[in-house]
């Protein structure tokens, strides 16, 4: 019996792609819901995003006649990209699968960059001015946050002498003084403040908007239709919860996952991910109703600040050791 | 990869490290107001940092202390200087000579040199962590580029007054034990210097109707 109930660590990586996968879209629907709630309005049906990429993979892709087959194959790589992160992190259990070293945190962060950049590429191709104007923003403020990513992983890689995920979070794990070392709070406030820019939330963006001129990483695919559109939105969503999944369960609060490949624990690790990731969400709800846009311009200022928090915390930690 | 500070020593941290944190703010505050605000935050923290050594410490001297800083720094001094703002009738700063990205990195740059500077130093002590040390000497080095950095005699008696909180951290970390006297002694310069800022406002408003230092330079006879 006792072989029945382990579940094989293949199977358990494939678990982690497919919570991801699949549950992307509902914490979404969630977060679109409590925000409307919160404005008073009643909000889209939880399971919205579902039917909306069910709709869109139903529908006919149309194609300007400018550009090329990279339009096209843009929006696979993307999809793809976001399929192999969540083997690196620790999405369901505490320790490493199959696969989960091959590449650390910076590896992430360069797969993910990788879809950024074949999404805005796809939106320069298209040729239309907003989808170049977004992939071009897009770019931009990406190359301003890559300081802020660099210096988190120096501070996660100066605390526990290493850059893999699943490092920190055991670290994190292991006693309370490690969670309140200021290098590591300051790290984690940084990381959100990136989590906030690269998901497109509003200080930055405002995502449900339908202004072309604010936006950064909606107006990229604009001239998407059909499938590939379905992709873009779900790529979207897997990988805002990439996101929330690296800093709930390797910097904030990496407590739920399974220790073992026991399947009742396993299963279990399941909602607790989708759990919080959906309180997280809950709090980029009401951090999106507390403030207002900022100009353009200004985002360098909000990106500065993140950077200032990150920089802080490898001092601090030079500093005795903080 | 060095041993994470106790429980204690790591949160005492981060409370000093909001202090480095509100100095920054400061920097960025377009507001007059919102930046004599930040300062009475900021008091707040340093006092806050006060009352948790001694209660840890058991060191009685420091509830006094906490009790005139928390009159002085929390209430009277931004209230003074919220009222003398009042009668001027201007609320943004407008006086930074480089734009906010830019000054936060210099800040930046100064404050790791205070960093290095102070962990070179090597000094130990029992009240709070060194770490808090490095953060102090960061939060001086900061006070002076908000006093260089922006034009205006609001900023500048703000960044003077935040020094203070920075040194006050600084003698709660070397020395918690300081007669009290002494520390009650630093409070009262920072009052001298609040009544020497509260005039030079008063005056230069007047004069100038502005608050800014740019017109400043001229020679007049």
């Amino acid at each position: 019996m006792a072989a029945l109930s382990t579940v094989a660590p293949q199977i358990v990586q494939a678990m982690q792609v497919a919570t991801i996968v699949l549950g992307a879209p509902l914490v979404s629907g969630v977060i679109s819901h409590v925000e409307a709630r919160l404005q008073g309005r009643r909000g889209p049906r939880i399971l919205q995003p579902y039917y909306d990429l069910a709709k869109l993979f139903r529908k006919e892709t149309v194609v300007s006649e400018d550009s090329s087959w990279v339009f096209l194959v843009a929006p696979i790589i993307a999809f793809v990209c976001y399929l192999v992160v969540p083997l690196l992190i620790p999405v369901l259990t505490t320790y490493g699968l199959p696969l989960g070293y091959m590449g650390d945190i910076l590896g992430g962060g360069f797969i993910l960059a990788l879809a950024g950049f074949s999404v805005a590429l796809a939106g320069t191709e298209s040729g239309a001015p907003y989808a170049q104007l977004g992939g071009s923003r897009a770019m931009t403020f990406g190359a301003l946050v890559e300081p802020t990513i660099l210096f988190v992983v120096f501070a996660v890689a100066l605390i526990t002498g290493t850059d893999l995920p699943y490092a920190l979070a055991a670290t994190v794990r292991s006693s309370t003084s490690e969670m309140v070392r200021p290098a590591h709070v300051l790290a984690a406030l940084a990381f959100f403040l990136v989590v906030l820019v690269d998901t497109g939330r509003i200080p930055v963006e405002t995502h449900t908007g339908t202004l072309e001129f604010g936006m950064i990483d909606e107006a990229r695919t604009l001239e998407h239709s059909g499938a590939p559109l379905a992709l873009l939105k779900w790529g979207a969503a897997m990988k805002q919860l990439i996101l929330y999944t690296i800093l709930i369960n390797v910097f904030v609060a990496p407590w739920g996952l399974a220790g073992t490949g026991k399947l009742s624990s396993v299963m279990l690790a399941i909602p607790s991910l989708l759990g919080k990731a959906i309180v997280l969400g809950c709090v980029f709800a009401v951090i999106d109703n507390l403030f207002s846009k900022l100009r353009l311009f200004k985002i360098t200022e909000f990106i500065a600040s993140a950077f200032l928090l990150a920089v802080l915390a490898v001092l601090v930690y030079y500093a005795g050791g903080g | 990869m060095a041993a994470a500070p106790s429980t204690y020593a790591g949160a005492a941290d981060v409370v000093a490290v909001l202090v480095l944190l509100t100095e920054f703010a400061m920097l960025r505050a377009p507001l007059l107001r919102s930046q004599v605000r930040l300062y009475a935050f900021q008091s707040l923290v340093v006092t806050a940092l006060a009352v948790d050594i001694a209660v840890v410490r058991h060191v009685g001297d420091l509830y006094a202390l906490a009790i005139v800083s928390f009159v002085l720094k929390v209430v009277l001094v931004p209230g003074l200087v919220l009222r003398l703002l009042g009668d001027a009738d201007t609320d943004l700063a407008g006086s930074s000579v480089l734009g906010v990205a830019s000054m936060i990195l210099i800040a930046l740059a100064v404050s790791a040199f205070g960093f290095f500077a102070v962990g070179s130093l090597q000094v130990h002590s029992a009240a709070l962590p060194t770490t808090a040390l490095a953060i102090a000497a960061a939060v001086i080095l900061v006070a002076f580029v908000l006093i260089i950095l922006r034009a205006d005699v609001v900023s500048q008696a703000i960044g003077f007054f935040s020094l203070e909180n920075g040194v006050s951290v600084a003698s709660l970390v070397v020395a918690a034990g300081l007669p009290l006297v002494v520390e009650v002694a630093f409070l009262f310069d920072l009052l001298v210097a609040v009544v020497v800022f509260g005039v030079i406002m008063r005056v230069h408003h007047d004069r100038a109707k502005t608050l800014s230092t740019k017109k400043l330079d001229r020679l007049k006879g």
